[in-house]
């Protein structure tokens, strides 16, 4: 089992004056710091939009020349996909101590929603990922699986979570009425339903089992691309190839959705998290919006989800998503993780998603069992 | 960057007496309908044996949504949906008119937009059968 020496981040917003490469280079540092060794051999950098070199431009101020750098695009999932790499390479006996990095400065090239990808069908189309997930409440709505109040309430919840988050881009105590008249974006999703164009960066230094007894293991760890999604498909987009990645992961680590005591999921929209914590299995199926609305995922109940504010409140810098989901619970797994620490927290699991592909069931999706 | 001006992904619409159907490809080995008329490969058996194909007009609303935020090139609000077609893949519709196009109903290909898109009409926000 590779373990984790040490994790560390940027803060995460809108961060004018900086770039993608010094905000890794801040995330870096402190996971350095954090790991008690600056000693890696290699490194695997997630990056969705970052500049050419960009990885490199961040490493190589820092002493990290001459080692192998490769550099991930995986959407939404470059972070955790490059932390399911420098586990493989541990793991494989490759090397014996890597550093996982994501970084993106989006703020520098995106007002309001990311771009679609022109050379899409549904890109070229004038969709956008707001509408993909849109389409997937849209559905939820019309088979009565979750209610516009459910939505609203999964980012009451997280925005909550974030005050007690001094590096996260929003904060907030809304109300449901307050997230249902925010401005609508894509039927039926709010404003307040919706990640933020954001810049940041996390690392995190994984390794062999060095018996430091707070380093935190990584028990399983999967990564999936999308199978098609069609007119086949029996499921909104996404919950096949989450659920599958889950399941696999889960059975890599040797422990069940019922052994977690925190996550850290996909909400880059509020359906997005109904959706993964029902195809994860972290709820029922149907009981992804209710398990929200009666504060079951919130912190203090039976399994708090997105504890850090989620990509709702902290922000989603694409590449530097998944490791900075991963930072999170590895500082609550730590006891670590101040105002919003879920007590006695043991195991936690990591859930990041990518898409932006028309006819797959996502680019790509991770899943991480720690504790 | 010139290829991908001059590349545009989005299906071919073609309209005669008969309706409007985009153009794309069916698999000759398993019968997969594909929304891609220069496909080299059915994704899902991997035959290489593709023949040209059209679907639609008709086809029934899997969701939808109004996008009401700006994308370049973009003036919002409007409807769009994931239409499956009778015969054919699901797809992307621009919904015509004001009345968006709620989950189960049934549209008809109309032809492409000013900006290439295809487009539709809701003929029923009821289930009903193809005509």
């Amino acid at each position: 089992m590779s373990v984790i020496y040490g994790v560390g981040t940027s803060m995460f917003g809108r961060q004018t004056g900086t770039t993608a490469h010094v905000l890794g280079q801040q995330a870096v540092i402190e996971a350095f710091a954090d790991a008690g060794t600056k000693d890696v051999q290699a490194a695997f950098v997630g990056s969705v939009f970052g500049a050419s070199g960009v990885a490199q431009r961040a490493l190589h101020p820092l002493g990290l020349g001459g080692i192998p750098i490769i550099t991930i695009e995986n959407a939404c999932a470059s972070g955790t996909t490059a932390l399911h790499e420098a586990h493989v390479a541990v793991e494989s006996g490759r090397f014996d101590r890597v550093l996982a990095l994501g970084l993106e400065h989006m703020t520098g090239r995106f007002r309001g929603g990311i771009h679609p990808e022109r050379t899409d069908v549904d890109g070229a189309s004038g969709l956008g990922l707001p509408g993909v997930y849109a389409m997937a409440a849209s559905r939820f709505l019309a088979d009565g699986r979750v209610t516009e109040a459910e939505l609203a309430a999964v980012s009451v919840k997280n925005h909550r979570h974030a005050l007690g988050n001094e590096r996260a881009q929003y904060r907030g105590d809304y109300t449901i009425e307050q997230v249902l008249e925010s401005a609508m974006i894509a039927d039926p999703l709010t404003l307040l339903q919706c990640c933020p164009i954001s810049d940041g960066a996390a690392a995190a230094v994984v390794g062999v089992d060095r018996g430091v007894g707070t380093d935190v293991g990584i028990r399983g760890i999967a990564l999936r691309s999308g199978g098609l999604w069609d007119h086949l498909s029996p499921h909104v987009w996404g919950f096949d190839l989450v659920r599958a990645t889950a399941h696999e992961a889960f059975q890599r680590a040797g422990l069940a959705p019922t052994d977690v005591d925190l996550a850290e999921v996909h909400d880059a929209f509020t359906i997005g998290e109904v959706v993964t914590t029902e195809a994860m299995g972290l709820v029922a199926e149907g009981d992804g919006g209710p398990a929200a609305a009666r504060g079951v995922t919130a912190l203090g109940g039976g399994l708090p989800v997105n504890p850090s504010g989620g990509l709702l409140s902290r922000g989603h810098p694409l590449g530097a998503t998944g490791l900075a989901q991963v930072a999170e619970v590895v500082w609550q797994l730590q006891g670590r993780a101040g105002a919003r620490q879920v007590e006695g927290a043991r195991v936690g699991v990591v859930e990041t998603m990518g898409g932006g592909v028309a006819g797959i069931d996502g680019n790509g999706c991770v899943v991480a069992v720690l504790g | 960057m010139s290829d991908q001006i001059t590349f545009d992904p989005r299906p071919q619409v073609v309209t005669d007496g008969a309706g409007s159907r985009v153009l794309g490809s069916l698999c000759e080995g398993c019968g997969y309908p594909i929304l891609d008329a220069a496909a080299l490969c059915c994704p899902r058996c991997r035959s290489t044996d593709l023949g040209q194909a059209e679907f639609g007009p008709w086809g029934t609303v899997w969701s939808s949504t109004t996008i009401r935020f700006p994308l370049p090139g973009r003036t919002p609000p409007y409807d769009v949906a994931y239409v499956d077609l009778d015969d054919g893949p699901r797809l992307l519709v621009h919904i015509e008119g004001d009345g968006g196009a709620p989950v189960d109903s049934r549209v008809r290909l109309t032809g492409a937009t000013e900006s290439g898109d295809v487009r539709g009409s809701v003929e029923g926000t009821a289930p009903m059968e193809r005509p």
